[in-house]
C-alpha cells in the first residue's frame, strides 16, 4: 500500500498577513531610506536631471568650508545635546526611578502620572511654553529668581549665543525626563524582593544594596535607555525650529542635524535646497545612528548581559 | 550562648493583625521548625527575626541582648530564602564574600572563610560560577554557604526545599540535618510540610493563624496533639476524624457514639466532658487495622486502594458517608469495592471537644503497632 | 543612609523622599499650569501678576475668540483626529498579522523580514524624508492626509510588530491546535482567536502608536502643510508664528492645544504606565 501524499499547497495565508503591512513599510520606510542613501551620491542639475558624482556630496559636506562649518557646527552641537541628555536626563531619571520604587511609598501613582505628564505634549507646545517662561518680556522666570534672591542671574538664555543650546537641552530634558524614570522604574520593580532582603541580611546599607546589587541588575535597562537617548537626540528638530525657526539661531548656536537637514534639503533665505545634498546631510546621520547602534550592540550589550531574575 | 527569645511578638500592618502575640524560647543549638499551613503567619515571623520587618509590639532576644532596633546584620542571623536570592550577576565566590565584603574583612580572611564553607558544602570546584550556570542544588548550597561565611549565632531558613525536586528535596533534607549537627548552630527553618518538620526540628511549632497552636518535640505533637488542628496537621496521611457523642463516662474511659453508630471506648481524661456532648474522634491511618478485633468492629466499603509497596492505603467509606484513610500491610489483598470490618485499639484514640481542644490521652499513645498488638493477642 | 534603627529612620527618608518627588512634580507641572491659568485672563492681568489665578476681575476669554475667530482650530483638530485614528487602527491590524506570521509560521525569509522589521524600531523614518517627498509627489498625495498616514503607518509598525510578537508567543499552543484540529482556516483562527486574546497589549501599542503622530511636527511641515490639511501641532506652530505677540492668543491656542492631550492622558494613563511598566518594551 502507498499513501498518497497530498501536495503542499502554497501558503498564501502568509502572503495575506504579511503582505498588506509589509507593502506599505518597504514602500514608505525601507525604500526611501535606501533612496535617500542613492539620491546622496548624485548631483541634481539646473534642469532637474541627476548626475552621479560618487562621494562628491560627502566631501563638500565634511572638507568645504561653505558646507563643512555648519555640518561640525550641527555635528558638535548635537553632541553637547546628547551629552547634557545623558548628564542631567538619565541620572533625573534614575533618582526619581529610584524613589519612586521605594517601598510603602504613598501617592506613587500620582508622582508617577504627574511627572510623566510633560512626555505626551508636543515638543512643540513645549518649546512655545517655555518660550514665553523665559521671555524677558513676560518676566515671569525672572521675577521668581528675584523671589529667591537670584534674580541677578536671568539672563535672556534663549537669545545668547553662549546659552541658547543649553537652555534648550534643558528643556528637553525636562520634558523626556518622564521616560527613563519609567523604564528603569519597571526594571527596578522587576528585581525581586528577596535578593534586596538578601542583601540587607547580609548587611549592606541601602546606598550598598544600590550599588552593588539593584544598579548591576539595571544595567541593560540603562543601556537601552541611552542608546534610545541617542536616537531620539540625533533626530532631534521640532524644539530647535519651534524656539529659534530653521536658522537655528543666535547664529546658528543651536542648529543640530535634524535643523541642518531641514534646511539643506529646502533651502533657507537666499541658499537653494538641494534634494541630492539633503540626501547626503541624511545619509551622514544615518551613519552617525548606525555606529551609535553597533557601538551599542557590540560593546555594551554584549558585556552588560541581562540576568534572567 | 545565643539563645532566641520571643516575648509577645505581634506584627499589623494597619489594622490587619497578622501575629497576636508570639512567645517561644529557642534554646542554643536547638533546630526549630515552624510549620504551618501558607499564611499561618510563619513567614512573617521569620522576617521578624531576621530583622527585614518591624515588630510591631514585643521583645525580641538573641543571646541576652534585645535586638528589636538592630538591622539584621547585626543581630547576627543569616537567612537562606526560599528561591535562594543569589545575586545573579555574581559569581559563586562573589555571591559568598559579598556579606564580609560589606563588613570589610580583609581579603585573606574572607578567602579562608569562603574556601572553607565551600569544602565543607562540596562546592569548592564551583566558585567561579554564576548562579545561573548551577542547578537548583547547587544553587542551595550556594545559598547556605553564603549563610555559613558569616558565622551567625542564629540560621534562619525560609522553606528552603520547596524549590527542589522530591528526590532532591529528600537528600538536601538529610544533609541539611548532618550540617546542624556538624555546625551545632541554632537553626529556625519555616516549612509547610509536616514530613521535613518532624525529621528535621528537635523542637516544632505549628502555627495557625498567627498564633501558636502547639510547640513541642516531633513526637510530643505527634503522640499528644493538643488540638484537632495540630492532630490533623502531623501525620501523613491525615489523621481521620469523625463526629460522635459521649454515651458514658467511666473512671479512665468515654464511651463514644460514632456518627455511623458504632460504639467505641476512647481512654482519654474524662474529668471535663459531660454525657451527650458532641466531640470528635480522631484516629491516625497507621492506628486502624483490618480483619482483627483491637476493639468494636466497624463496617466500611472500599473506595480506593492506593498501593505503595511497603503499605497500603485504603480509602473507606464508613455507613453514614464518613470518609476516613487507613494504612495496612504491602501485602494486602482487598480491593475496591469490597466491604470490610475494621477496628482500632482504644488506647490510640483521640478526642476533641465541640472547640477542637484534645481531652489529655492516659498514655504516650501506641508504642505499639497494631499489628504488633494483634501478633501479641494472639500469643495471648 | 543606614539601616540601623529602622524605624526612626525610615520616617526620616520617607520624608526626603517625597520632598524630592513632590519638587520635582511641581517643576513638571508649573509651565503647563501657568500657561493655563493665564490663558483665562486680561492681557493686562498677564502681565500683572502671572502667577494670580484668573478672578471675576480679569477673567477673560479674548485669547480664545481671537484663536477661534482667526485659525480653524477645529478643522486641525478633526485633521488630527482623522490621521491617528486611521493610521492606529492599520498599525494594529496589520502590525498583529506581520507579528502572527512571523511567530507562528517558518518560512524561508522569516528570519530576514523579522531582522528588517526590527531595524525600524531604532532607525527613524525621518531619514528618508527626501525620498517619501519625491514619493508622494509622484503618487499625487502630497497635501493630503493620506501621505501623512501611510507614513505614520510604516512608522508604527515596527514597534507594534515587536510588541505583540511577544503577546502572541504567550498564547497558548493548544488553542491554536484545537482549532485547527477542528478545521478552522488560519484566517479566521487569527482573527477569532488570535486577535481577540492580545486585545490588551493592543491598547498599549494604540497609546504608543498615538504620541509620536499626534505631536509631530515633521511630516506635516513637509507633507501637508497647505490650508485646510494642517494637523493640529502644525496648526498651532504655523498659529503662534503669525501672532506672536498677540498673548492672549498664543497662551489660549497653546491651551488648546494641551487640554485635549491632558484629557486623553488622564483616561489612558493607566494603561500607557502599564504598558510601560508591564516590560512589554525592553
Amino acid at each position: 500500500m502507498t499513501t498518497i501524499r497530498a501536495k503542499k499547497a502554497f501558503p498564501w495565508h502568509i502572503v495575506f498577513f504579511l503582505g498588506p503591512g509589509l507593502l506599505i513599510y518597504l514602500t514608505v520606510s525601507v525604500y526611501p531610506l535606501l533612496d535617500t542613501l542613492r539620491l546622496s551620491l548624485y548631483n541634481e542639475e539646473m534642469n532637474g536631471d541627476l548626475t552621479f558624482t560618487g562621494l562628491s556630496n560627502f566631501s563638500k559636506l565634511l572638507f568645504d568650508v561653505v558646507w563643512s562649518d555648519p555640518f561640525w557646527n550641527a555635528t558638535w552641537n548635537n553632541l553637547k545635546f546628547f551629552v547634557v541628555h545623558m548628564l542631567v536626563q538619565n541620572p533625573i531619571g534614575l533618582l526619581l526611578a529610584v524613589l519612586l520604587s521605594s517601598p510603602k511609598l504613598r501617592m506613587r501613582n500620582s508622582y508617577r502620572t504627574l511627572i510623566f505628564l510633560p512626555t505626551m505634549l508636543s515638543v512643540v507646545i513645549v518649546g512655545f511654553v517655555w518660550q514665553l517662561l523665559l521671555s524677558p518680556l513676560w518676566g515671569i522666570t525672572e521675577n521668581l529668581m528675584w523671589d529667591i534672591g537670584l534674580g541677578n542671574y536671568f539672563d535672556a538664555w534663549l537669545g545668547k549665543e553662549s546659552s541658547a543650546l543649553f537652555t534648550l537641552s534643558l528643556i528637553s530634558v525636562w520634558q523626556f525626563v518622564g521616560l527613563p524614570m519609567m523604564l528603569i522604574y519597571a526594571a527596578l520593580l522587576g528585581i525581586p524582593d528577596e535578593l534586596i532582603d538578601a542583601s540587607v541580611v547580609d548587611g549592606s546599607s541601602a546606598w550598598q544594596t544600590f550599588y552593588h546589587i539593584k544598579l548591576p541588575l539595571i544595567m541593560p535597562t540603562i543601556g537601552m535607555v541611552s542608546i534610545l537617548t541617542f536616537v531620539a537626540n540625533f533626530n532631534a528638530f521640532e524644539l530647535i525650529y519651534t524656539v529659534k525657526g530653521a536658522l537655528a539661531g543666535p547664529n546658528f548656536a543651536t542648529d543640530i542635524m535634524g535643523t541642518l537637514f531641514y534646511r539643506t534639503f529646502f533651502g533657507f533665505q537666499l541658499q537653494q535646497g538641494s534634494l541630492t545634498m539633503g540626501a547626503a546631510v541624511a545619509t551622514l546621520m544615518f551613519l552617525v545612528i548606525l555606529v551609535g547602534v553597533a557601538l551599542y550592540l557590540f560593546l555594551f550589550q554584549r558585556r552588560v548581559q541581562r540576568f534572567a531574575l | 550562648m545565643a539563645d532566641v527569645k520571643l516575648n509577645n511578638i505581634k506584627k499589623s500592618y494597619g489594622n490587619v493583625n497578622i501575629l497576636h502575640g508570639i512567645d517561644l524560647d529557642i534554646k542554643h543549638g536547638e533546630f526549630v521548625v515552624l510549620v504551618g499551613a501558607s499564611g499561618c503567619g510563619k513567614s512573617t515571623l521569620l522576617r521578624l527575626i531576621a530583622g527585614l520587618d518591624e515588630i510591631t509590639e514585643g521583645e525580641l532576644q538573641i543571646g541576652s541582648e534585645l535586638v528589636n532596633d538592630l538591622p539584621p546584620a547585626k543581630r547576627g542571623v543569616a537567612m537562606v530564602f526560599q528561591s535562594y536570592a543569589l545575586y545573579p550577576h555574581m559569581n559563586v565566590l562573589k555571591n559568598m564574600s559579598y556579606g564580609l565584603k560589606i563588613a570589610g574583612k580583609d581579603k585573606a580572611f574572607i578567602r579562608k572563610k569562603v574556601q572553607q564553607a565551600a569544602k565543607t558544602l562540596h562546592i569548592d570546584h564551583l566558585l567561579e560560577r554564576l548562579p545561573r550556570e548551577l542547578s537548583g542544588g547547587q544553587r542551595q548550597r550556594v545559598a547556605i554557604g553564603r549563610a555559613i561565611v558569616r558565622d551567625p549565632k542564629v540560621f534562619l531558613f525560609d522553606e528552603p526545599l520547596s524549590n527542589l525536586d522530591a528526590a532532591l528535596r529528600v537528600q538536601t533534607r538529610v544533609e541539611i540535618g548532618k550540617l546542624h549537627q556538624e555546625l551545632g548552630a541554632t537553626i529556625i527553618y519555616v516549612t509547610h510540610d509536616q514530613t521535613e518538620a518532624m525529621t528535621l526540628g528537635d523542637k516544632i511549632v505549628v502555627m495557625n493563624q498567627g498564633r501558636v497552636e502547639q510547640c513541642g518535640t516531633p513526637l510530643e505533637l505527634y503522640q499528644h496533639p493538643i488540638t484537632e488542628f495540630v492532630a490533623g496537621f502531623i501525620g501523613s496521611p491525615k489523621m481521620n476524624f469523625i463526629a460522635a457523642k459521649v454515651q458514658s463516662i467511666e473512671a479512665d474511659h468515654l464511651v463514644l457514639r460514632l456518627s455511623n453508630g458504632a460504639i467505641t471506648k476512647a481512654f482519654v481524661d474524662v474529668t471535663s466532658c459531660n454525657l451527650d456532648d458532641d466531640v470528635t474522634l480522631g484516629i491516625r491511618p497507621e492506628n486502624l487495622s483490618e480483619d482483627s478485633d483491637l476493639g468494636e468492629r466497624i463496617s466500611a466499603s472500599v473506595s480506593l486502594v492506593e498501593q505503595l509497596g511497603e503499605a497500603s492505603y485504603l480509602y473507606l467509606t464508613l455507613s453514614d458517608a464518613t470518609e476516613m484513610v487507613m494504612r495496612t500491610s504491602g501485602e494486602s489483598t482487598t480491593t475496591i469495592g469490597e466491604t470490610i470490618d475494621i477496628s482500632f485499639n482504644a488506647e490510640s484514640a483521640h478526642v476533641f471537644n465541640a472547640d477542637g481542644l484534645a481531652l489529655k490521652r492516659h498514655r504516650a499513645g501506641n508504642t505499639k503497632s497494631p499489628a504488633e498488638l494483634a501478633r501479641l493477642k494472639a500469643i495471648a | 543612609m543606614n539601616f540601623a534603627l529602622p524605624m526612626k529612620h525610615n520616617r526620616g527618608k520617607a520624608l526626603v523622599t517625597h520632598a524630592v518627588l513632590m519638587t520635582y512634580t511641581l517643576i513638571a507641572l508649573f509651565p503647563i499650569f501657568v500657561v493655563i491659568i493665564n490663558s483665562f485672563k486680561t492681557r493686562k492681568a498677564i502681565f500683572n501678576d502671572p502667577l494670580a489665578l484668573p478672578t471675576p476681575e480679569t477673567f477673560s476669554l479674548v485669547g480664545f475668540e481671537e484663536v477661534l475667530l482667526r485659525s480653524e482650530f477645529g478643522l486641525f483638530f478633526s485633521n488630527s483626529l482623522i490621521v491617528s485614528v486611521v493610521s492606529i487602527f492599520f498599525v494594529l491590524l496589520f502590525g498583529a498579522m506581520i507579528a502572527w506570521a512571523l511567530t507562528e509560521y517558518s518560512f524561508k525569509g522569516n528570519m530576514l523580514i523579522g531582522i528588517l522589521v526590527a531595524m525600524g524600531i531604532m532607525i527613524p523614518i525621518r531619514l528618508g524624508t527626501v525620498s517619501i517627498l519625491d514619493l508622494m509627489s509622484s503618487l499625487h498625495l502630497v497635501n493630503t492626509l493620506w501621505a501623512l498616514i501611510l507614513v505614520y503607518i510604516a512608522q508604527g509598525l515596527p514597534l507594534a510588530v515587536y510588541i505583540l510578537s511577544e503577546f502572541i508567543k504567550q498564547v497558548p499552543k493548544e488553542l491554536k491546535e484545537a482549532a485547527r484540529c477542528d478545521g478552522v482556516g488560519e484566517i479566521k483562527i487569527f482573527f477569532t482567536i488570535i486577535v481577540p486574546l492580545i486585545r490588551p497589549a493592543m491598547a498599549t501599542v494604540a497609546v504608543f502608536t498615538m504620541i509620536p503622530i499626534w505631536n509631530d511636527l515633521w511630516f506635516p511641515l513637509i507633507l501637508a502643510p497647505s490650508d485646510g490639511n494642517q494637523t493640529i501641532t502644525l496648526g498651532v506652530q504655523q498659529f503662534i508664528g503669525q501672532y506672536v505677540t498677540d498673548w492672549n492668543s498664543v497662551l489660549a491656542s497653546l491651551t488648546l492645544a494641551i487640554v485635549p492631550v491632558l484629557i486623553l492622558y488622564i483616561i489612558f494613563s493607566r494603561q500607557l504606565i502599564r504598558g510601560l511598566t508591564s516590560g512589554a518594551v525592553k
